[in-house]
This record gives structure tokens, C-alpha cells and sequence, in this order.
């Protein structure tokens, strides 16, 4: 693989880190959404630079727009949850979404 | 390559201004300034098509969806994030950058990969020729997601 | 015409919002079940004919141009085809009348049969990202399936249950995206070939790590489990019994076991983590269940007890080990199946899920009772039900292949597993009836319909064992067998 493959893999995995650190760390509902979003980020920088690298870009274009039309349809059922959830507990806290235990 | 190192460090610093940033709409629109510049990142790798997509899709209706749902759910109390995670966070994701700095600096080489021919045909002929398949998942991913959305939002009567 | 497995279901879908607007009820119910009922026909009659000459890969052509559509049919496939088929009519058949007081049935229909073409086109697609794919689609639907109730409860554990599913997937498209940077490629054939020729040890063993991340998530494999028990009891009845019976089997275990056998290749140190995985699982969860008062969440503690004894047995390896995990994925998926909708029956007679609270429903719901007893002994091992031959397989094929201690605690988690069932049966059905109870009526037609159907496949593959053994398990583990041994030792570490 060439050398500019890890330079991008670098930044992939800074952004996948950050957004596994909000999802972790975060207690606002949309802050976590947003944490999701910064995953999705880097994922696709992957896939494109890993396509890239290997001059097959035309495919990772395939697969990254593949990627984003599935992260519209998760943002909006997950955004969807979020309004329904806040109507009913006027609060978009994780914490008051503790009533079940796992 | 500098320009293109440039705009990365700059994604990263976005995206993560999203994530840590108080205020939710100045969030969205980091969010989506981060989008911009991964397009922008995208057209200079010679893909245009996730390019446009990238920025049209994500850092437009994307953010619009959030901005949306920042409005429906204005609350009188703001969540308020824990301390502790607030300076415990940054310290860990700055130890992660040196440990993947590290990692990649000894990955750098080893990882074994074919040498891979060129592609043939345009982008449109690989789209929807050699990825027909995807094509579609996409419209059922589509459907679930509009399905979802309809589901969600209906008006309750009665339920469970 | 295998690409019907995923187009007629979404076909279907699209038009039943149009179809709601015409007719409530009576013609989303028709659709959807006649859908469902053809796609398991066709898996059950045809499937076996069109594999009986070996996998058949389908090419097609659009308009008279060569796409790529291509969907391969070999004895795994079928298998988990008539799988999502069986429990999918089951469930259905259930929706018609339990799906009644939640309203908006031909959106629930929608979502559900879009979930199904989802998992159909997992199992037959032939290149790793395709899978990733319809994971999610059949993941999105389900999200909005466990919200469906849009109470309190059933949203909180949809969001929980979604968070972790998109943590899940980011490991899994970084895994197929190191593999593609390999191997240049993402079809299966392709990057198993390709993955001979080059030496990628350590990096392999990095996306089998992340590959184990993200689908142990979907499986609610032990570490990974905590969404597993708030999402499946929230959620509807017939949907909790789709999500524990094919769910977490189709995302998880099928797309694991097709990856890591087919694909990578299964090497010891990768078998072994797979049997550490699944008897932790195994008897981590049946504990668990023990302690629980809530009906449905001991069930979903027992489907990841079950998940892990099927990679229990498919970690082994060998090809009776194979047999058993499939077997016994199977047999789970119908009798968890039942046992969710028959907890749908008494949930909806009864109001409330709290074992504490029932008693004795056996004099007023005898069928329920009836086929709930079934799916339990079924589970727990009881002969003739399937669940025991599946179960044995798997014992034995631990014994053979010198895993004895293993097999002493699977047999342990089997007594456990009996033990927490038999509670559950003496709690709200046998014992002395409450008197709450005693103007309950059986559950409507269709509820008892569709637990009845899968009770007596229940009996009827425990009595049959060795035919579909011979039938349906066999081609299916002779698929994953095959793969196990061309790989072995191509990267010896």
C-alpha cells in the first residue's frame, strides 16, 4: 500500500476515535447523533483512500455513496426517535433515558 | 499533498469542535463546515462523485435534518455534559493521536496488498453495472428509512 | 429466479402504504402474509431443486444489458432462506390480530417486509460490502420495528439499540475496507483466492478482530449483548420473536460463519475464539435469565445463551460441529420464535409481562400453554423436540473433536437452560390460577394459528431428525466444510 494510504488511515481513525469518544462521553441526544455522524466521516474517508491507493477509484465512489445514502436513512429514523423521545420525556438527557436496565 | 494534510487536520479539528462544542446549532454547522471540507478532500483525490455527494448529501441535507430536529426539541434546560469528561476526553484522544501516529509510522509498509489493475469503464458503467446489487440496497435502505420516518410521526390514537 | 427473494418483498412494501390508504386492514394483512407464504414456498419446494446440481450463482440481465446482480444460492443460503421464510409467515400470520391496537398496520407491513428482503438479500449476496448493505437495511427497518409501540420504554431501547448497531457497523465497513485494500476486490470468491496467495497474517487477524466486533454486536454475542435485553422485550411481540429468531442470526451469526469459514478461513486460534466466545456466552446469559421476573427478558437472555451454544458449534469446526451449530440456529430460530409470540398471547390477554403476576393461565389459554411448553422443552434439549438432536450434535461433535470440557459445560448450561424454562412454565402457566386471570380468553385465531404452525414443526423436525438433517443441514454444513478445509493452513498462524 502505498505511503499516502496510512497518512489518510491516520486521520480515518482519529475521526472513528472521536466519534466512539462522544458516544461514549456525550449525554445529549443530539451531541450523540452527531458523534455517529463523525463515524460516518471517517468510514467513508476509508474507503475512498483505500480506493484511492489502490486506483480503484471509481468503485470506492460507488461504495461511499452507497455509504452516505445508508447514513440518510439512519439520521433520519435516528432523528425521528430522537423528536418522538423528547416529546415524551421534554428532556434530551441520556440519563433520563435510563429505565431499562440491559 | 500539503494542501490535502492541511484540509484533513482541519476535518478532524471540525468534527471534533462538532462533538465538543455547548451549543447545538453552532454543533450542526461545524458538522457541516467538516462535511465541506471532506468534499473537498474527496474532489482532490480524483472523485468527484463522492465529492459532490459528500457535499450536497451530508453537509447539506444532513445538517438541514439536524438543524431541524435542534428546533423541535428547544428545550428550557440545556444538558449539562459531566466535567470530568470534559478534560478527561481531550487527553485521551490527544494520547490516541500519538499511539496512532505511532501505530501507522510502524504499519507503514507492512501491510500487504495486490497490485490491482485499472479500472475499466466510466463511473456510471461501474455504478450501475459492476454494483447493480447496491443499487438495490439503496432503494430498500431508502424504503426502511422512509417507512421509518412514517412510522415514527404517525398520529397516535391508541397504542400499547 | 432467486432475486425475487429481495425484490418481491420490496415491491410489496412499496405498495402497501397506497394499499393502506384503499383498505386498513383486511388487504395489507392479505398482501403481506401471501408474500411471506409464497416466499417460503418457493424456499421450501424450489430451493432444494434449484440446488441440487450445486450453488447456483444468478447473473442478470437488465434490459438486455449484463448487470451485476449477482446472488448465489448454495445450501447455507437456502437454509437461513427458509429460516427468515418459516418464522417470518409465523410472525406475520401472528400481526394480523396482534397488530391491531397499535394502528398504522400497513406501515408496520411495510417495515417488516422491507426487514425481510433485507435479510434475504444478506444471505445471498455474493461480496462483502452487498452484506454490509442489506445488514442495515434490514437494521433500519427494525430500529423503527422496536419504536413501533412509541411508548416510552420501546423508544428508549430502539435509540440504545441503535447506537451500538452504528458502532457495530463502523467496525465492520473498516474491516471490508482493510480487505478490500488487500485484496483489491470485495467478492467472496474473489478476496478468499486472493487472501491464498498473499501472506497477511497479522493484518487479517486485525479485520477478523473488527469483523468479530461488529458482528458479535449484531449476535449479541457475551461481551456485546447489553442492547439485546431492552430491545427485544419492548418491541412487539411478533417483531421481538423476528429479531431473536432471525435477526441477530441472519446480521450476526450468518454473516460471521460466511465470512470467517468461506472467506478468511477458519484457523485454530480463530476457532478456539469463537468457542471461548460462545460458551461464555452460553453460560453467562443462562444465569442471567435466571434471575429474571420479566417474561419476555428471560427469553432474550436465553437467545444469547442459544447464539452462543450455535458458534459454540460452529466454532469447532468440523463438520459435524457444523451441522449441530446449523441445525440448532435453526431450531432456535423456530422455537424462540414460538415462544415470543406465545409471550404476545399473554401479553396481550393478560396486560403484563411479570411472571410474578401470572399463574395458572393454563386452564384459560390452554393452546397457548400448550405450544409455549413445546418451544421451551424445545430449547432446553427435551427429546424428541428438535431442540434436542441439535443440541447433541453439538455435544458430540465437542467430545470427538477433544473438547471435553467444553462439552461438560454445554451439557451444564442445558440443565440450567431447562431449569430457568421449567420456572418460567410453572410461574405463568401451571400452579394455581390468579384469580385476575379468570375471564381471560385464548388468544384470537390467527395468534394461535401461527404458534400451532411452528409448534408442530417443532415436533414434527424432532420426530423427523434425520431427514432434514440429510435434507437441509447437511448441503448447508457441506458448504461451510468445504470452505473450512481449502482454507486451513493457507496462512498458517
Amino acid at each position: 500500500m502505498t505511503n499516502t494510504w496510512y497518512l489518510y488511515l491516520f486521520f480515518a481513525a482519529a475521526l472513528v476515535f472521536a466519534g466512539l469518544l462522544g458516544l461514549l462521553g456525550k449525554r445529549n441526544l443530539i451531541k450523540l447523533f452527531i458523534a455517529i455522524g463523525v463515524i460516518g466521516k471517517g468510514i467513508s474517508l476509508l474507503l475512498l483512500s483505500t480506493g484511492f491507493a489502490k486506483a480503484n477509484i471509481l468503485t470506492a465512489q460507488a461504495l461511499v455513496i452507497t455509504y452516505i445514502v445508508i447514513e440518510v436513512s439512519l439520521v433520519a429514523t435516528a432523528l425521528a426517535l430522537i423528536i418522538n423521545i423528547y416529546r415524551h420525556t421534554r428532556s434530551l438527557d441520556i440519563r433520563d433515558l435510563a429505565k431499562l436496565k440491559g | 499533498m500539503i494542501l490535502q494534510t492541511a484540509l484533513l487536520i482541519g476535518l478532524v479539528i471540525f468534527s471534533v469542535l462538532a462533538i465538543a462544542l455547548k451549543d447545538l446549532l453552532k454543533s450542526a454547522i461545524s458538522l457541516a463546515v467538516s462535511s465541506l471540507l471532506l468534499g473537498i478532500i474527496f474532489f482532490r483525490m480524483n472523485a468527484p462523485y463522492a465529492g459532490v455527494f459528500e457535499i450536497s448529501v451530508v453537509a447539506g441535507l444532513i445538517t438541514v435534518l439536524f438543524i431541524l430536529t435542534i428546533a423541535l426539541t428547544k428545550s428550557g434546560d440545556e444538558v449539562r455534559e459531566s466535567k470530568l469528561v470534559n478534560w478527561v476526553f481531550p487527553l485521551v484522544f490527544v494520547a490516541f493521536l500519538v499511539i496512532d501516529a505511532l501505530v501507522m509510522k510502524g504499519l507503514l509498509g507492512k501491510v500487504p496488498a495486490l497490485a490491482s489493475g485499472p479500472e475499466a469503464g466510466t463511473f456510471g458503467e461501474v455504478l450501475w453495472r459492476g454494483r447493480t446489487l447496491d443499487l438495490v440496497g439503496q432503494i430498500a435502505v431508502i424504503l426502511a428509512g422512509v417507512f421509518a420516518v412514517l412510522a415514527l410521526f404517525r398520529k397516535r390514537d391508541k397504542h400499547d | 429466479m432467486i432475486i425475487l427473494f429481495v425484490v418481491l418483498p420490496l415491491i410489496v412494501a412499496g405498495i402497501l402504504p397506497l394499499v393502506g390508504k384503499v383498505s386498513r386492514r383486511v388487504l395489507p394483512d392479505l398482501l403481506a402474509n401471501a408474500t411471506l407464504l409464497f416466499l417460503l414456498v418457493y424456499a421450501a419446494v424450489a430451493g432444494r431443486a434449484l440446488i441440487a446440481g450445486g450453488a447456483v450463482l444468478q447473473q442478470s440481465a437488465w434490459l438486455g444489458e449484463a448487470v451485476n446482480l449477482r446472488l448465489a444460492l448454495d445450501g447455507f443460503s437456502l437454509l437461513m432462506l427458509v429460516a427468515i421464510a418459516l418464522v417470518g409467515f409465523a410472525a406475520s400470520l401472528f400481526s394480523i390480530d396482534y397488530m391491531e391496537h397499535y394502528g398504522a398496520k400497513a406501515n408496520y407491513y411495510a417495515l417488516y417486509l422491507v426487514m425481510i428482503a433485507g435479510m434475504n438479500g444478506l444471505v445471498l449476496a455474493t461480496d462483502l460490502f452487498s452484506v454490509y448493505i442489506f445488514l442495515e437495511v434490514a437494521a433500519v427497518a427494525s430500529y423503527a420495528l422496536v419504536a413501533f409501540g412509541l411508548g416510552h420504554d420501546e423508544l428508549e431501547a430502539a435509540f440504545k439499540y441503535l447506537m451500538l448497531s452504528v458502532a457495530a457497523s463502523a467496525f465492520i465497513v473498516a474491516a471490508i475496507a482493510v480487505v478490500f485494500g488487500m485484496t483489491g476486490s470485495l467478492d467472496f470468491a474473489a478476496v478468499a483466492s486472493a487472501l491464498q496467495e498473499l501472506n497477511a497474517g497479522p493484518v487479517l487477524v486485525i479485520a477478523s478482530a473488527f469483523f468479530l466486533l461488529g458482528f458479535g454486536l449484531k449476535a449479541a454475542l457475551v461481551p456485546f449483548h447489553a442492547w439485546l435485553p431492552d430491545a427485544h422485550p419492548s418491541a412487539p411481540a411478533p417483531i421481538s420473536a423476528v429479531l431473536s429468531g432471525l435477526l441477530i442470526k441472519v446480521s450476526g451469526v450468518y454473516a460471521m460463519t460466511r465470512i470467517f469459514l468461506n472467506v478468511f478461513g477458519l484457523t485454530p486460534a480463530l476457532s478456539t475464539v469463537l468457542m471461548w466466545l460462545g460458551a461464555v456466552s452460553l453460560v453467562v446469559a443462562a444465569f442471567l435469565a435466571l434471575g429474571q421476573k420479566d417474561m419476555k427478558r428471560m427469553l432474550a437472555y436465553s437467545s444469547i445463551s442459544q447464539v452462543g451454544y450455535v458458534v459454540l458449534g460452529i466454532g469447532i469446526g468440523t463438520p459435524l460441529g457444523i451441522a449441530g451449530g446449523l441445525f440448532h440456529l435453526f431450531n432456535h430460530a423456530l422455537a424462540k420464535g414460538l415462544l415470543f409470540l406465545t409471550s404476545g398471547s399473554v401479553q396481550q390477554a393478560t396486560g403484563t409481562r411479570d411472571l410474578d403476576e401470572m399463574g395458572g393461565l393454563a386452564k384459560r389459554m390452554p393452546i397457548t400453554a400448550a405450544t409455549n411448553l413445546i418451544g421451551a422443552l424445545s430449547i432446553a434439549g427435551v427429546p424428541p423436540l428438535n431442540g434436542f438432536w441439535s443440541k447433541l450434535l453439538i455435544i458430540v461433535a465437542l467430545v470427538q473433536a477433544g473438547h471435553p470440557v467444553f462439552a461438560v459445560i454445554a451439557v451444564l448450561a442445558s440443565v440450567l437452560t431447562l431449569w430457568y424454562y421449567l420456572l418460567m412454565q410453572r410461574k405463568a402457566f401451571f400452579g394455581k390460577l390468579n384469580e385476575k386471570w379468570a375471564s381471560v380468553k385464548e388468544a384470537p385465531f390467527w395468534m394461535t394459528a401461527a404458534t400451532v404452525l411452528l409448534a408442530l414443526l417443532c415436533v414434527g423436525i424432532g420426530i423427523l431428525f434425520t431427514s432434514t438433517i440429510t435434507t437441509w443441514i447437511q448441503p448447508a454444513a457441506d458448504v461451510l466444510a468445504d470452505g473450512v478445509h481449502a482454507m486451513t493452513g493457507s496462512w498458517g498462524f
